[in-house]
């Protein structure tokens, strides 16, 4: 049940995040295309019938209307709706999906759905009803079909159609206009099978259908109530029963078959003859079948956007599974594992002074496929960024509505891939910045643009690029930037300046923006300024071992960046030695290292000991005094120094000895350890090495913050 | 040994009649003390293991062992009681538990048994004794006393 519920989670967050894209775009264009209101129709055809097979009810009721709302639609093509219906469309579905996605947040938190959806089906049904009013010349079929898909239950006065709703009565739609009845050879045994070879078979041929009885391929019984009752299928047009008899035509053991028509009109036709269909055999044998789910009269646009839908989904459909982030986590864990143990195989000391040539040249191709490997099992858990890119423009269409300002959202780079971890953790911070940009940046009225000689309309850039092991994503506005000498007078009203105004240079102004207690919005705003502002961004991408900085011009808007290392599972490392300990220190972190005389060395005021490189003087932070450590190396001129850099602290350590670089699997201390703050020492995780051993990896920033605490 | 063969305890009177439920204990030695953990805690028993320091930490956090791929914290648990510690000999061992999902080593200085112990003859420290870290004890017999570790608050948050 849990497993059938996280599926179904699954399902209905993507197919609405589908939809926000979707409706995004098409309201970008101010316009449906008939694939769109294809596409929501199936969706919330999906939405409904999960959720009625999981029984929440209100979800399954919600998307119940917007489906009949979109049958409609695309009966009556989408000329019946001027711009004005347009625009109202566009707010309903917003809304629609808003009140999808916020049931379906109830269920993942376990909250009782909430029962008064009235409203919204209210706004849906008299929305439908404006628009059937609206088009008079078709209002009779319009009323007929509106009585039927308003209120659930069927006009019923074709038998034929109650047969199929008695049967169904635990599937909610019978609202398709055609049905097609296969009986099946007498006798032929394992009906329910054969019905699923049809399924199968229609399914291939790209066409849009229900069928029922719809548990054909688990319920064996099912056969007796196609022998009984035969077997339906619904479809939506009558090019699909077409192609769909096509299809039949050429499965075994059918015996008669019969195409009906739901609504008011029925025809039986017994055997429909096999010519007749010259035009749709070709049809339905190319693959542009799938555009027969589309009325015949929006023709002009359906080819093309029929064959984006193939080449769009269908591809993604079969190349893509889901997988449990868990199972990713233990097998980049046990690949690990096999990596170590690999290197500790092949050098083990039992094999010194051997001459193993056969053994040596296994242990080269085993290392190789360990390689690889381990190159995989990275990448599974590597994701483009995209999906949290593409939640910002909905944010910037809500606040562009909200605030009244024209922004476009322009994004780059939306491929590039990050560990999923990351891009979990990036997703506020970045909505955060982009509704600071919204709120804050972009101009109140175009006519300020103007003045200032910028494109009435806003812009906000999004975009993320590769360098090396790390990702950076900037998000910049050209709005009017930031005033340093408002945000000066700002700071020093809430006391956080730490010394005298004017000796802030304007990157440490803007660094100000990011301390706790600092927000330059006087007033609460819906979207921003709520108190917790750039700090908790600020710690959000620092726990993901990111730093963030923030340039602005005034005037000419200003530009966030974030630093992002790719992922968090393997680091280049430095391996260094301090008596018998070793620890490990993010290459990425060190600048240089470097044996130092004793007269370079010099003392402070409160006697610590500084040293100069290039033109600068840094601290030096001795790890044995630091980690009371027994070592032999107390001389400076013994060890090494080790100029190390994160974020804005930069220092040198000294150590005893390099003992190389090495690429590492981070491994997080034990939960335990947490309870003696383990992680504000200066240490962020561990690594096995090949031999066995554990090194410490060293976290520069909280090292050097875990030093100067000590005093 | 079995503990139903002592009947020489305050609590075997109100036994009569009732079920026995007895729970297994492995029983070890710190500092002159037997001290019991319920096997349902246990994972295994090692020795000789490398164990890496950790920098900054109370004194009976002995550091981190790598076991088959897993980093589990160690603690003496001789310190931990506040008792003087001692060099580890060949008889010291690591005893791995599993605590409500939370795997840590204990070092201890020697392992006994492992015994069948009737959970209604376990009494509570008497209050004048109490001490950190023992949620009962009984009496067995060769005249010994058995205290029992709580595990829980072994790996409580602080």
């Amino acid at each position: 049940m849990d497993n059938m519920l996280e599926m179904y989670l699954y399902e209905t967050n993507t197919l609405l995040e589908q939809l926000d894209e979707l409706l995004i775009e098409a309201e970008k264009n101010k316009d449906f295309t008939t694939n769109d209101v294809n596409e929501i129709f199936r969706s919330m055809h999906t939405i409904k019938g999960s959720s009625a097979m999981m029984e929440f009810s209100t979800l399954m009721e919600i998307a119940h209307h917007i489906e009949d709302l979109f049958f409609y639609i695309r009966e009556n093509g989408l000329d019946s709706m001027d711009e004005s219906h347009k625009n109202e469309l566009f707010n309903l579905m917003f809304q629609s999906t808003d009140a999808l996605r916020s049931e379906v947040e109830k269920i993942e938190n376990d909250e009782p759905l909430s029962t008064n959806i009235d409203s919204i089906i209210t706004n849906i049904n008299s929305f439908l009803e404006k628009i059937s009013a609206s088009e008079g010349s078709s209002s009779e079929s319009n009323s007929a079909k509106e009585e039927k898909t308003a209120d659930s239950t069927q006009p019923a006065d074709e038998q034929k159609i109650a047969v199929i709703n008695q049967e169904l009565a635990g599937v909610p739609k019978s609202d398709l206009p055609y049905f097609i009845r296969i009986n099946f050879e007498q006798g032929s045994g394992m009906e329910h099978l054969r019905a699923f070879m049809i399924v199968t078979a229609l399914k291939d041929s790209d066409l849009q259908f229900e069928f029922y009885p719809n548990d054909v391929e688990t319920n064996s019984e099912s056969s007796e109530v196609i022998v009984e009752n035969g077997f339906y299928i619904g479809l939506s047009s009558n090019k699909d029963v077409e192609s769909a008899l096509h299809v039949i035509k050429e499965q075994n053991s059918v015996e008669t078959y019969e195409v009906i028509e739901n609504a008011s009109l029925k025809q039986d036709k017994p055997e429909t003859p096999a010519p007749a269909q010259n035009s749709t055999s070709s049809e339905s044998s190319s693959d542009s079948g799938s555009a027969s789910a589309s009325p015949a009269q929006k023709s002009s646009s359906a080819p093309a956007a029929a064959h984006n839908n193939t080449g769009n989904n269908t591809p993604v459909k079969q190349s893509l599974i889901s997988v449990n982030l868990s199972k990713l986590d233990s097998l980049v864990a046990i690949v690990g594992e096999i990596v170590i143990t690999e290197s500790m195989v092949t050098s083990s000391p039992d094999l010194q002074n051997l001459k193993l040539d056969n053994f040596m040249k296994s242990a080269r191709q085993l290392r190789k496929l360990t390689d690889d490997l381990q190159d995989i099992a990275m990448s599974l858990r590597m994701v483009p960024v995209a999906g949290t890119f593409q939640k910002m423009n909905r944010i910037v269409r809500d606040m562009k509505k909200k605030l009244n300002k024209d922004v476009r959202l322009t994004i780059i780079g939306e491929n590039t891939e990050v560990d999923k971890t990351i891009v979990d953790s990036i997703g506020d911070p970045i909505m955060h910045i982009v509704r600071n940009s919204m709120d804050h940046g972009i101009e109140e009225t175009a006519e300020q643009r103007i003045a200032a000689g910028k494109d009435p309309q806003g812009e906000i850039i999004l975009s993320a690029t590769h360098t090396g092991s790390e990702v950076i994503i900037s998000i910049s506005d050209d709005g009017q930037g930031m005033d340093p000498d408002k945000i000066l007078a700002k700071a020093e009203r809430n006391g956080i300046l730490t010394k005298p105004a004017y000796e802030y240079s304007q990157k440490e102004i803007l660094a100000l923006l990011m301390l706790p207690g600092f927000s330059t919005n006087e007033e609460v705003t819906e979207f921003s300024g709520r108190g917790v502002g750039m700090d908790v961004v600020k710690k959000n991408v620092e726990s993901v071992g990111g730093t963030i900085t923030i340039t602005s011009e005034l005037g000419k808007g200003s530009c966030t960046t974030l630093k992002i290392p790719l992922t968090m599972a393997i680091a280049d490392g430095m391996e260094v030695s301090v008596g018998n300990s070793m620890f490990t220190i993010p290459i990425a972190n060190i600048r240089q290292s470097f044996k130092t005389k004793q007269e370079d060395v010099i003392l402070d005021a409160s006697g610590n000991e500084i040293i100069k490189c290039l033109d600068d003087f840094y601290p030096i932070i001795r790890v044995h005094e630091l980690y009371n450590i027994e070592t032999d190396v107390t001389n400076i001129e013994d060890g090494i120094l080790i100029w190390v850099e994160a974020a804005d602290k930069s220092y040198c350590l000294f150590v005893d000895d390099l003992l190389g670089e090495q690429q590492v699997v981070v491994k997080p201390l034990p939960p335990f350890l947490s309870n003696f703050n383990i992680k504000t020492s200066g240490i962020s995780g561990c690594t096995i090495l090949g031999d066995g051993n554990i090194s410490l990896i060293l976290d520069i920033r909280t090292l050097y913050a875990a030093f100067y605490n000590q005093y | 040994m079995s503990a139903d063969t002592v009947q020489n305890t305050t609590n075997t009177v109100l036994e009569e009649g009732t079920p026995v439920s007895t729970e297994r204990f492995l029983t070890f030695s710190s500092n002159g003390l037997n001290i019991g953990v319920s096997t349902n805690y246990v994972i295994e028993i090692i020795t000789n293991h490398m164990i890496t320091m950790l920098p900054l930490v109370p004194d009976y956090v002995k550091g981190i062992i790598n076991l088959r791929g897993q980093i589990i914290p160690i603690i003496d648990i001789r310190l931990r009681m506040g008792k003087p510690s001692i060099d580890y000999t060949s008889s010291t061992c690591i005893i791995v538990l599993n605590i409500n999902s939370i795997q840590i080593g204990i070092v201890v200085d020697d392992v006994q048994q492992v015994m069948d112990i009737d959970q209604s003859r376990i009494s509570p420290v008497p209050v004048e004794n109490q001490q950190e870290l023992i949620s009962g004890m009984v009496s067995s017999d060769m005249h010994s006393v058995i205290l029992f570790l709580d595990c829980e608050r072994l790996v409580e948050t602080y």
